[in-house]
């Protein structure tokens, strides 16, 4: 049985319907991420499992209880939920030391004292704080802080540990670090975590399952790396990744897709889960890293030009166009402006129904 | 796997979760019970045809009729909204202008003056009236200096206009406290692209600064208004030799009216001002709201740069300040101060010869009076840790509170507010008087207390919500999903919290119970006297020296008071 | 030192006077209540004197003294009365005619004092309420602008003229509110009363001049010692002679034909608490002790024989005139009826032009 279920959740907001239908499963040992731009409802999904926020239409069972159901009337207060929630702010108690804090939930389960300390120091010592248990908060660094407040929901051992863009108040160095440590640490602990994020390489990088979200729905969901190179419609593909759009027209030719645009075609696969008529506006999606650029002709290659190089530090960003075409691609070393050859695997230039334009 | 479930209609009926409804509904549901007591007393009191407590009352609406028919009565509407409204055309300008001047320039003196300003709304508005008839009555000390040097006294305080501009200036700490709050939030970058553009100073005001704090000032304009329609002390003082009445006065009046007191009488005008007070603060509840919103609005980063004044603005500038500081709180205080300290003033009289400390003797040996110093104090100190606490409960109960016992809290709150406190006073008499189980404690100080509980509830609701509004949501949110219930979040997280500032809250209620005067009028009994009624009480007799001396007492204690609010790192707000 | 002897004096003069003396089983009974509660409109600084011979001559009776004004005095009666927790023991107020309807709605407990013959017939009223101060109704005026009393008039005509004509009066010009002040309507009643003509011209020549209404007689004294008004009548005369002796520039006068006097009316209220100390009390506060505690106070006695202060005897000269004091009687009802004194209210605004 699942330890997170969620099934059709709803809710409105002053008329205004913000979670349409959102449903999925998650179990012990594994993180599911929430991804998706702010508004997306991510948030209020997350908060709705957490008891925070009540849903006018949906069931949520955690570990077996039913937490939310609709049809019965059923919601349960946020502490009987058996969850841990790790909040965006921390939100540690500034008027309790970092023991105080952590210890807090042991506290309210009935756990005896002596079980409390040993447990609390050593969790603490598992993220090696165990020498800060006695400070307030406000005498700790972020980090230190995030790792408190990772902590205070974990030491319980809830059957799901919720955490809220637990990384977005790091600084950029700290926070590839702490993904990794908070994946090792829920794996090695076999919870069942669920992870808010607005940051892609944050979802890929620590998440078992990625839901994508968009205006309250879940646009696509899967591993990480099945969402990133097999997107079933345009908004997941454009959402991940550093991306060119090109528009232009499907040409079926010999059973071969190809996309016609102004003064230029390549041929390319059609990724669009509805499938494409032929002959209507579609949307290429081609990652900027699928584009090899060479100053020599090549084989199967667009010839193009190279308008402006832009350096990168570890490499070269080129500017490339011809009629409507316009993209950008890498490579390792600075080119003559002017013409060049680009190769584009067909499998890598994805085409969507361009809903826009027609 | 796209989920293309169809969006949904919102279902019509949603089960919905309070949290500690129970705890919210009974402690809500408590006070509710006892504000309606005193005010469902007065409704039922105003519909009736003599005393509630004569068996021959029978329900009539004689009462409305006669009110509603007698010219003095719409003589006394007229006075109070002319005196209302002519508040809010002195107040609001001046706050606004006092607001810019603390807030955008580099004035100087400015943590000083912040405190400053806000002095004379501490002051408790009976002692003001009196204090302004020692110091610029006709022949106050200063109006007999004036005439000395240009022949004549160019002012009258026992006229509308004395009132007028006397309720305004006193009320200029209102006006500023709102308008203030919004300003600071303003980017100052805007004002700074006016000025480089070769605006003048008071151009910026006008033209960019005024419009962004309208709401501000709208607000604070709704609330002067309604202070206005309720205030007492003034016209009970100021208006007396004249004749002014406005109607919380043509209340006190219509007891002598018929040689015996008419309650149903004074019933039905404590009605009619709830009828036009209700709305008012109904509409001002909602300005607040929006107004809030504006101000987060601007918020955000925009540290707010002074724009400079230059010497003569700030000769200007601060000299406008002092006067008006000197007119609003030396003048009433100084006077107050002098008459205590002489037995006769006046036109020809050296003052050096008159000084005497016997108004203080008495104070010192008359039972009635030194117990209301003492029970003064006591209200205020005790009552005030009292208050505190309920206020919290109060506050708690309505905290975060989304439900219906949410919405009637806010509206049981407003009811006391609307009400004379003089009406709410008796009401509470009849009260403790007429309901059994409350024998015990009405010629007590608690009886006092819980009527000046209710009396100061919208106020001191106000500080501590103010308190509870500072905790981030998280904070409780991260204790619920830790485990703890919504009390048990209360007591862990909530209370901590919130613990340094129900200090401030603290100090700031018990000036509101020191000066408070009117409410305790009919409650008072042998050994629970309070300084504030017994000054009223006096006045009916018109005991100046000893008046003079309660006043004086009280000015001490109010001061002690702001001085431990200060201390306390107390919020004023409001 | 001098206030001792007084007493000392006074106490011995009652036994020698052979006023009848308290018995012994009811001063016991008395002492065995413990207190005596007071509803009254009299300032404490005036009973000062009264309340601490009572306790001093009854040791273990506290005096629990409750200054609430005549409205006060009376909305805590009915109230009390009605719900059946009466608190006073003694009623005592200024307020003539609501102790009067207070006795006629059964509110007052009959009591024969023990000092019934040594006061006036017109003092005591069914047994029950008794007058026990009499307090001529006077003039105030500035020292300054009436030097030694010169133009003070003396009699009811002399004061219309004052009012018409005299420029030092102009605005400047104070009495009692009778829509304000239960006194006030009193006063200004009685005058009604008793000589119509003067006093509608008085009130109308009153309003022509710009007068000012006041709801207590300290307000008035304030305002007429620091020159804001020149002259003031129909006030508490007795008030004025105390202030008049702390104020060179308070200056009190009466007329010389004729001056009304008001009483404080004093009675045990029905359900009293403790209603033998009240009986005590009542019985002292109208003994040449007890009321020579008051006139000591400015609030001269109804008896004719005191030492301290003025009396009903000697009052008359002491002010310079004949005094007439309201009678303690159903009249007093007269104005209470509504439409009688909503009439009264109206002439009044209408004589004032307002």
């Amino acid at each position: 049985m699942s330890d997170l279920i969620v099934e059709n959740v709803q809710k409105w907001l002053g008329g205004l319907q913000i979670l349409k239908g959102c449903s999925f499963v998650a179990n012990r040992g594994s993180i599911v991420a929430l991804l998706g731009a702010s508004g997306s409802g991510k948030t209020t999904l997350l908060r709705a499992m957490a008891g925070l926020g009540h849903p006018e239409i949906g069931r949520i069972v955690i570990g077996g209880q039913t937490v939310l159901d609709s049809d019965r009337g059923i919601i349960v207060p946020p502490e009987k939920r058996n969850i841990g929630l790790v909040f965006q702010s921390y939100a540690l108690w500034p008027h309790r030391t970092v023991r105080e804090n952590v210890g807090y939930g042991l506290k309210l389960r009935g756990v005896n004292r002596t079980d409390t300390a040993r447990r609390v120091q050593e969790t603490l010592e598992h993220i090696g704080l165990g020498h800060l248990a006695d400070r307030y908060p406000d005498q700790l660094s972020g980090g230190q802080q995030q790792r408190v407040a990772i902590c205070r929901a974990l030491v319980y051992e809830p059957k799901v540990l919720l955490l809220d863009e637990p990384l977005s108040n790091l600084d950029a160095k700290l926070r590839e670090e702490a993904r990794y440590w908070i994946r090792k640490l829920i794996l090695d602990l076999g919870l069942c975590a669920v992870l808010v994020t607005h940051d892609q390489s944050e979802a890929l990088a620590a998440a078992d399952q990625i839901i994508l979200l968009k205006d309250g729905r879940i646009v696509q969901s899967g591993a990480p790396h099945s969402i990133y190179s097999e997107p079933t419609n345009f908004f997941t593909a454009d959402f991940l990744g550093a991306n060119n759009i090109l528009k232009g027209v499907l040409r079926d030719q010999e059973g071969t897709a190809m996309i016609e645009g102004e003064g230029w075609r390549l041929p390319a696969t059609i990724r669009d889960a509805e499938g494409v008529a032929n002959g209507s506006n579609v949307r290429a999606v081609v990652r900027v890293e699928e584009i090899s650029v060479f100053d020599d002709p090549q084989e199967e290659g667009i010839e193009l030009d190279l308008v402006d190089n832009v350096y990168l530090g570890d490499k070269w960003e080129y500017r490339l166009e011809r009629g409507s075409f316009k993209a950008r691609a890498h490579g390792p070393r600075r080119l003559e402006a002017g013409r060049v050859w680009a190769q584009i695997p067909p499998q890598n230039v994805w085409l969507f129904q361009d809903t826009a334009a027609s | 796997m796209a989920d293309h479930i169809p969006a949904g209609k919102m279902p019509a009926f949603v089960a919905q979760r309070q949290d500690a409804a129970l705890t919210r509904g009974a402690i809500i549901g408590a006070l509710f019970l006892i504000v309606m007591m005193p005010v469902g007393l007065i409704i039922y009191q105003s519909l009736l045809s003599e005393a509630f407590f004569y068996k021959s009352a029978k329900l009539a609406l004689d009462a409305y009729a006669f009110i509603l028919t007698d010219p003095a009565f719409y003589e006394a509407l007229y006075t109070t909204v002319i005196i209302a409204a002519g508040m809010v055309a002195v107040a609001v300008p001046l706050g606004g202008v006092l607001a810019f001047l603390l807030t955008r320039t580099d004035i100087r003196f400015k943590r000083a003056l912040e405190i400053l300003v806000l002095v004379p709304m501490f002051i408790s508005s009976i002692v003001l009236g009196f204090g302004y008839t020692v110091a610029v009555g006709p022949t106050g000390a200063v109006s007999l200096a004036v005439r000395h040097v240009i022949g004549f006294v160019p002012w009258n305080i026992y006229s509308l206009p004395g009132i007028i501009v006397i309720a305004g200036l006193s009320h200029v700490p209102h006006v500023y406290l709102y308008v203030s709050a919004t300003m600071r939030n303003l980017p100052s970058d805007l004002e700074e692209a006016a000025r480089t553009t070769g605006a003048g100073l008071l151009r910026v005001l006008t033209d960019v600064t005024l419009p962004m704090v309208l709401p501000g000032m709208i607000f604070a304009a709704a609330l002067l208004l309604l202070l206005g329609l309720e205030m007492f002390g003034l016209p009970l003082v100021l208006g007396d030799p004249n004749g002014i009445l406005v109607l919380t006065t043509y209340i006190y009046k219509l007891t002598t009216l018929f040689g015996v007191p008419t309650y149903q009488l004074m019933a039905v005008v404590a009605v009619l001002l709830v009828l036009i007070t209700l709305p008012l603060i109904w509409v001002q509840r909602r300005l607040l709201r929006n107004a809030r919103r504006y101000a987060a609005l601007g918020g955000k980063g925009n540290r707010a740069t002074p724009l400079n004044l230059g010497r003569r603005g700030q000769i200007l500038a601060l000299g406008a300040i002092a006067l008006w500081l000197v007119i609003s709180v030396v003048l009433p205080i100084g006077g107050i101060i002098l008459r205590a300290f002489v037995d006769a003033w006046g036109e020809g009289i050296d003052l050096t010869q008159h000084f005497t400390l016997a108004h203080f003797k008495a104070l010192a040996d008359v039972p009635s009076l030194y117990h209301g110093i003492i029970n003064t104090i006591l209200i205020g100190v005790f009552g005030g840790i009292a208050a505190v606490f309920l206020y919290l409960v109060i506050g708690l109960a309505g905290h975060r509170n989304q439900g219906f016992s949410g919405t009637l809290l806010d509206y049981t709150v407003l009811l006391p507010r609307a009400l004379p406190g003089l009406v709410v006073g008796l009401a509470f008499f009849w009260v403790f008087l007429f309901v059994p189980a409350l024998h015990a404690v009405r010629t007590t100080l608690i009886s006092i207390f819980i009527a000046y509980a209710v009396v100061g509830l919208s106020y001191g609701l106000r500080l501590i919500q103010a308190n509870l509004m500072q905790i981030a949501p998280e904070l409780e949110e991260a204790a619920r999903t830790t485990g703890a219930t919504a009390l048990r979040t209360w007591r862990d997280v909530v209370i901590p919290l919130t613990r340094p500032g129900l200090a401030g809250a603290w100090a700031l209620i018990m000036i509101i119970f020191i000066r408070e005067y009117a409410t305790g009028v009919y409650l008072m009994s042998s050994g629970t006297e309070v300084i504030g009624s017994l000054m009223v009480s006096l006045l009916q007799t018109g005991a100046m020296d000893i008046i003079a001396a309660l006043a004086f007492v009280s000015i001490i204690l109010t001061a002690l008071g702001l001085f431990l609010a200060l201390k306390l790192g107390a919020r004023i707000n409001e | 030192m001098i206030k001792m002897s007084a007493f000392a004096a006074s106490t011995a003069m009652v036994i020698l006077g052979g006023a009848v003396p308290a018995l012994a089983q009811d001063v016991a009974a008395a002492t065995k209540e413990g207190a005596v509660s007071i509803y009254t409109a009299t300032d404490i600084s005036q009973a000062e004197t009264l309340v601490k011979a009572f306790e001093a001559k009854y040791p273990g009776i506290e005096v629990k003294y409750n200054d609430l004004g005549t409205n006060g005095t009376y909305n805590r009666a009915i109230s009390e009365y009605a719900a059946g927790q009466v608190g006073a023991d003694i009623i005592w107020t200024s307020g003539m005619d609501q102790e009067l309807k207070l006795y006629n709605d059964g509110l007052l407990q009959e009591y024969k004092s023990t000092q019934l013959k040594d006061l006036p017939d017109w003092a005591a009223y069914q047994n029950t309420v008794y007058a026990s101060t009499i307090e001529p109704v006077g003039m105030m005026y500035n020292t300054i602008a009436f030097p030694d009393g010169k133009g003070i008039p003396k009699t009811r005509a002399e004061l219309l003229t004052l009012l018409q004509s005299d420029q030092r009066v102009k605005g400047k010009v104070a009495t009692f509110d009778p829509e304000k002040s239960g006194a006030g309507f009193l006063f200004a009643t009685n005058e009604a009363r008793t000589s119509p003509d003067s006093f509608w011209a008085v009130s109308k020549a009153f309003g022509a001049s710009n007068g000012k209404t006041y709801s207590s007689s300290g307000a008035m004294k304030e305002s007429v010692i620091s020159g804001e008004n020149a002259f003031a009548y129909n006030i508490i005369g007795s008030y004025a002679i105390d202030w008049a002796k702390a104020n060179k520039t308070l200056g009190v006068a009466f007329f010389s034909d004729n001056n009304a006097a008001f009483s404080r009316l004093i009675a045990i209220a029905n359900g009293a608490p403790h209603p033998e100390a009240a009986k005590l009390f009542i019985d002292f506060a109208l003994s040449k002790e007890g009321q020579e505690s008051l006139a000591a106070k400015g609030l001269p006695s109804v008896r004719s024989d005191t030492s301290t202060g003025m009396n009903a005897k000697n009052l008359a000269d002491a002010i310079g005139g004949p005094v007439t004091p309201i009678k303690v009687d159903e009249g007093l009802l007269e104005y209470m009826g509504q439409t009688k004194r909503v009439k009264f209210m109206n002439d009044w605004r209408a004589a004032l032009g307002k």
